[in-house]
């Protein structure tokens, strides 16, 4: 494969980090109606309710969001890529990290969807499925945040460390992803609270950890595109010159 | 010599500007600041709504294990502080003790809450026991992770201070663990008043 082809592939990987922000926030964040999120306290009939209101736009967010979660994997694989540059091919330790940290976020976020598309399959079922299933779907999600706390982690490891002209990520967003990672951290309340805002509807439980964690997607992103361009921009200026060259010869 | 002087001048007012540590640290210390201060508006609005609860439940809470905390915290900044005016006065063989000190302080903060958490559990009290415990156990428990990752941070220092790695030209990495161990610090001066004094 060309370096050309090879960049656009790059540059094609990492506008899938936008576009998973944007679909995940839409059709798991709105039209699955996670925004805001049902209270672990409603009653197992409550909830059943919940569902049948809205059955159709359940089953339509939560299914979308399980085809468009996978645009995580190829940002994290050019995040990889990115990093394995800036670590040394041999041994990057810290790339591996974040890639396989990438790839179990995608697992846990698209385990927790399934659960509550289980629950809306069968509209008839018994209430305490419909609970049991959501109870399921969530506790999963906001237990195993620690696969994403250490893809943070190591992305900032690794961005603290590149000493490049111009850098994959400033410092001040090394840091930044660093403390976003580590804001999961409450949620591991979730656990066994029920009520407050250390429950899975809670501010400092869900909304901003999730607004943490979304916005270093975000923002990574954005370094990571600029990085990409910058490559391309190198390469085209590069290659006039090495036709000649050729052409020469 | 006054250009001397005005230079000197200069040069002092834009050390005393300057962030001590790492400046991009400081991003990573006011995002802590910013998450906690969420956690204590949230306390103080659910506090409010309930106020005669909570007080009634604030009463089971030892404030003598926390005002020995307070004070713990407090002595190990001050150490911290003294291990920093060494390195900068080139006295590098003066900061490992001053850490040391404040490691032992962190680490007797931790063995406090210990027993605190211990007397509470034994006597049936936990996070799901009312609201006002949820929020006692889970704000202290976050402070209680940020002490033992300070102290950490405070444990790498010792070890570069012991190899007398901290002196007048190279005391960054210092400032910056002094100022995460001060966040730490500060954070329990707002947290104590806030869960055992107020009424």
């Amino acid at each position: 494969m060309d370096e050309k082809l090879r960049l656009r592939y790059q540059l094609i990987c990492a506008w899938c980090g936008p576009a998973f922000l944007l679909t995940f926030v839409f059709f798991w964040g709105f039209v699955g109606h996670n925004i805001p999120n049902p209270s672990p306290d409603l009653t197992a009939e409550a909830l059943k309710s919940r569902y049948l209101a809205d059955l159709g736009e359940i089953r339509l967010g939560f299914i979308m969001s399980l085809i468009t979660v996978c645009f995580y994997m190829p940002w994290t694989c050019v995040l990889a890529a990115q990093m394995r540059r800036i670590e040394g091919s041999e041994m990057p330790v810290l790339s591996y990290l974040q890639l396989i940290g990438g790839a179990l976020t995608v697992m846990v976020v698209s385990f927790s969807a399934v659960f509550w598309v289980v629950a809306a399959f069968r509209p008839d079922a018994p209430a305490s499925t419909f609970q049991m299933m959501t109870d399921t779907g969530w506790l999963i999600i906001d237990l195993c945040y620690c696969c994403t706390t250490l893809q943070m982690v190591a992305a900032a490891l690794v961005g603290l460390a590149d000493k490049s002209k111009v850098p994959l990520f400033p410092r001040w967003v090394c840091y930044l992803t660093i403390w976003c990672g580590i804001s999961f951290f409450p949620a591991s309340l979730t656990g066994v609270l029920k009520t407050g805002p250390f429950a899975w509807n809670g501010a400092l439980s869900y909304y901003i950890p999730y607004f943490c964690w979304l916005c270093w997607f975000g923002t990574a992103s954005i370094y990571m595109i600029k990085e990409i361009r910058r490559r391309m921009t190198v390469s085209e200026v590069a290659m006039p010159s090495g036709r000649l060259a050729h052409g020469a010869v | 010599m006054s250009s001397i002087a005005s230079t000197t001048d200069t040069e002092l007012g834009r050390d005393a500007r300057r962030l001590p540590g790492d400046p991009d640290v400081w991003i990573f210390i006011f995002a802590e600041l910013l998450m906690f201060g969420a956690f204590f508006v949230a306390y103080i609005v659910n506090w409010m709504g309930h106020r005669e609860v909570y007080t009634a439940a604030q009463t089971t809470l030892d404030r003598s294990f926390g005002l020995i905390n307070t004070i713990f915290l407090i002595v190990s900044s001050w150490s911290v502080v003294s291990a920093l005016k060494a390195a900068r006065a080139n006295r590098p063989r003066h900061v490992a003790p001053f850490l040391g000190f404040a490691i032992a302080l962190g680490i007797s903060f931790m063995g406090v809450k210990y027993f605190e958490y211990s007397a509470k559990l034994d006597s049936g009290i936990d996070l799901t026991t009312d609201d006002f415990h949820m929020f006692y156990f889970c704000l202290t428990g976050i402070h209680l992770l940020h002490v033992i990752a300070g102290t950490v941070i405070l444990i790498v220092c010792w070890t570069n201070a012991r190899q007398g790695a901290y002196h007048r030209d190279n005391i960054r990495g210092l400032e910056t663990g002094a100022s995460y161990w001060h966040m730490v610090d500060l954070l329990w001066i707002f947290l104590f008043p806030l869960l055992y004094l107020l009424r």
